[in-house]
């Protein structure tokens, strides 16, 4: 019985000494989220895919989330791995370095290491969230649940080692070395040039103009120019937008398209958000090209950690490059819609 | 009996560095909250401007210059707001605000006020990143559902204003004066002197 209260001293009196040590050391940081959604499409068919939603009439789940980030002096490293479907089906490669649905693996969506030379000059090492977007993986970061034809062309992670130079807050300039797209190692060695130039023109807008060359997620060595950018003009209102082109190979097919994301926020609770895409599939080899375009009602209602996203979505796929069906499931339709209610929580 | 009592006191002794009493910072004249604070030094005009500088500059992290004119100092500053006091936590926030400073002849003046909250989110990289450019001011009557979490804002604010002070004054006339360094101790432990 001694020993036991004394070793509940010892913790408490250890508790105390650290809860006074650790104003001064950096703690581990875990974060991370949990997401769930509900998903109807009005022809009763799996309609939209959006990349991590195909189902139909299902409640489904995304994915769990856990990242840890922790930094001593000028060094630090974040580690963030998800589990789930959201991750395992679609969009980041399994344990195995595969996208095979039937193997119950985890995925990695940040494994890297940070070292700040000085306060401008920064260097990483990893595998690391792409740098060319608008949108993310993890659905804690973006405004609308379904992800838009831009995001499910693009990169997702890059594998390599970067280096950043801020001239100033408003402008900086990132260069780096990276693998092929979404690998966790090369297959055909460091392949891939890429860079980002962010500029802060005025407050509240911030624009990113990227550019990767090199060997990407189908096999081909491409080109992707990419403009990500967003203007917070007042506490309410907010605009977004994305555009990018990717050409491929000798025939230079790939895609191009525009996104543009208005939102308003009705409180700091409470807030409706739009997508608006417009999306072409270039024709390979002087080939008809196919275009899509979107539109996606979004609204963000949170209480705490957790936010609700209601979502309607209508597309027009008037090339049918997406093999809409009516309700029978075999006749082919040029337009889609559907209606969701997805749950993230954020820790 | 005596264990038991020791347990007690141990117990009170964690609980009182965790749960430290601190009152919301009083509000100014046109309704923000306000750390204000006279110091009385004999440390002279130019010499308290020049140490301001000199603080300004070395907590760059924290504090970003905006005026420096011959009658005030006046920097942007922010601190960040922890989820929890607990070890295991990230950034929810930061709080930013402007800070005055006015040197006279025998004292110093300063206050921190304009104090607007800023909440993060995660970016594509793993990282804590403000989620918005325009921040709500901590004057902002909070809803039924996080009226705690905004106390908990106020409380963390002043308790970080009471620190700065603190820091402050230190800077400014205790620690602006080095003392030497006493020679350092060598221990020769081949000897039996």
């Amino acid at each position: 019985m001694k020993n036991n209260i004394a070793a509940l001293s010892f913790l408490l009196l250890s508790t105390a000494t650290v809860a006074v040590a650790q104003e001064k050391a950096s703690p581990l940081e875990i974060s991370g989220s949990v997401d769930t959604y509900y998903k109807y499409d009005f022809n009763k068919t799996g309609n939209i895919k959006t990349y991590f939603a195909g189902e139909q009439n299902s409640v489904s789940l995304g994915m769990i989330d856990l990242a840890l980030k922790k930094t001593t002096g000028k060094a630090s490293f974040v580690g963030e791995l998800s589990f789930g479907p959201r991750g395992q089906y679609e969009s980041i490669p399994d344990a195995a370095g595969g996208y095979d649905p039937t193997a119950n693996g985890f995925n990695i969506q940040n494994l890297y290491v940070n070292y700040a030379f000085t306060d401008k000059f920064s260097m990483t090492a990893g595998y690391m969230g792409t740098f060319v977007g608008y949108e993310v993986i993890s659905p804690a970061a973006n405004f609308n649940y379904s992800t838009s034809y831009l995001f499910g062309s693009g990169p997702f992670q890059n594998a390599g080692i970067k280096g950043t130079y801020a001239f100033s807050d408003k402008v900086s300039l990132m260069v780096g070395l990276f693998n092929e797209w979404n690998q966790y190692r090369a297959s055909r060695g460091v392949s891939s040039l890429g860079g980002q130039l962010m500029v802060s023109p005025v407050k509240g807008w911030t624009a990113y103009i990227n550019g990767l060359h090199g060997l990407d997620g189908y096999g081909n060595y491409s080109t992707v120019i990419d403009l990500t950018t967003a203007y917070q003009i007042t506490d309410k209102v907010k605009i977004g937008l994305n555009a990018a082109d990717l050409s491929a190979g000798d025939d230079k097919f790939g895609y191009s398209g525009v996104a543009l994301y208005p939102q308003y926020a009705f409180t700091p609770s409470v807030a409706l958000g739009l997508r608006a895409e417009y999306f072409n599939y270039k024709g390979v080899s002087g080939g008809p090209s196919a275009s899509v375009t979107s539109f996606t009602l979004s609204g963000n209602i949170k209480s705490g950690g957790l936010t609700f996203i209601p979502e309607v979505r209508f597309d027009n796929d008037k090339d049918f490059s997406q093999s809409f069906v009516k309700s029978d499931g075999t006749t082919l339709n040029k337009s889609a819609a559907q209606f969701s209610l997805a749950a993230v929580y954020s820790f | 009996m005596k264990t038991v009592s020791l347990l007690m006191l141990l117990l009170g002794l964690s609980t009182l560095l965790f749960a430290q009493e601190i009152a919301p910072l009083p509000k100014d004249e046109t309704g923000k909250y306000t750390y204000y604070e006279v110091v009385s030094t004999a440390v002279s005009q130019d010499t308290l401007k020049a140490r301001m500088q000199n603080f300004i500059q070395k907590q760059k992290k924290e504090l970003k210059p905006a005026v420096a004119s011959a009658k005030e100092l006046v920097a942007n500053g922010k601190l960040i707001i922890r989820k929890s006091m607990a070890m295991l936590s990230h950034p929810s926030g930061e709080i930013a605000y402007r800070l005055y400073f006015e040197a006279n002849h025998g004292k110093y003046r300063f206050w921190l006020s304009d104090f607007e909250f800023f909440p993060y989110q995660k970016d594509r990289y793993g990282n804590f990143v403000p989620s918005t450019t325009v921040g709500i001011p901590l004057e902002t009557e909070a809803k039924k559902w996080n009226a705690d979490q905004w106390d908990e804002y106020r409380l963390q604010t002043s308790k970080y204003a009471t620190e700065f002070a603190t820091r402050l004054k230190d800077y400014l006339i205790n620690k602006a004066v080095q003392t030497p360094k006493p020679p350092e101790k060598k221990v020769i432990s081949k000897t039996w002197d």
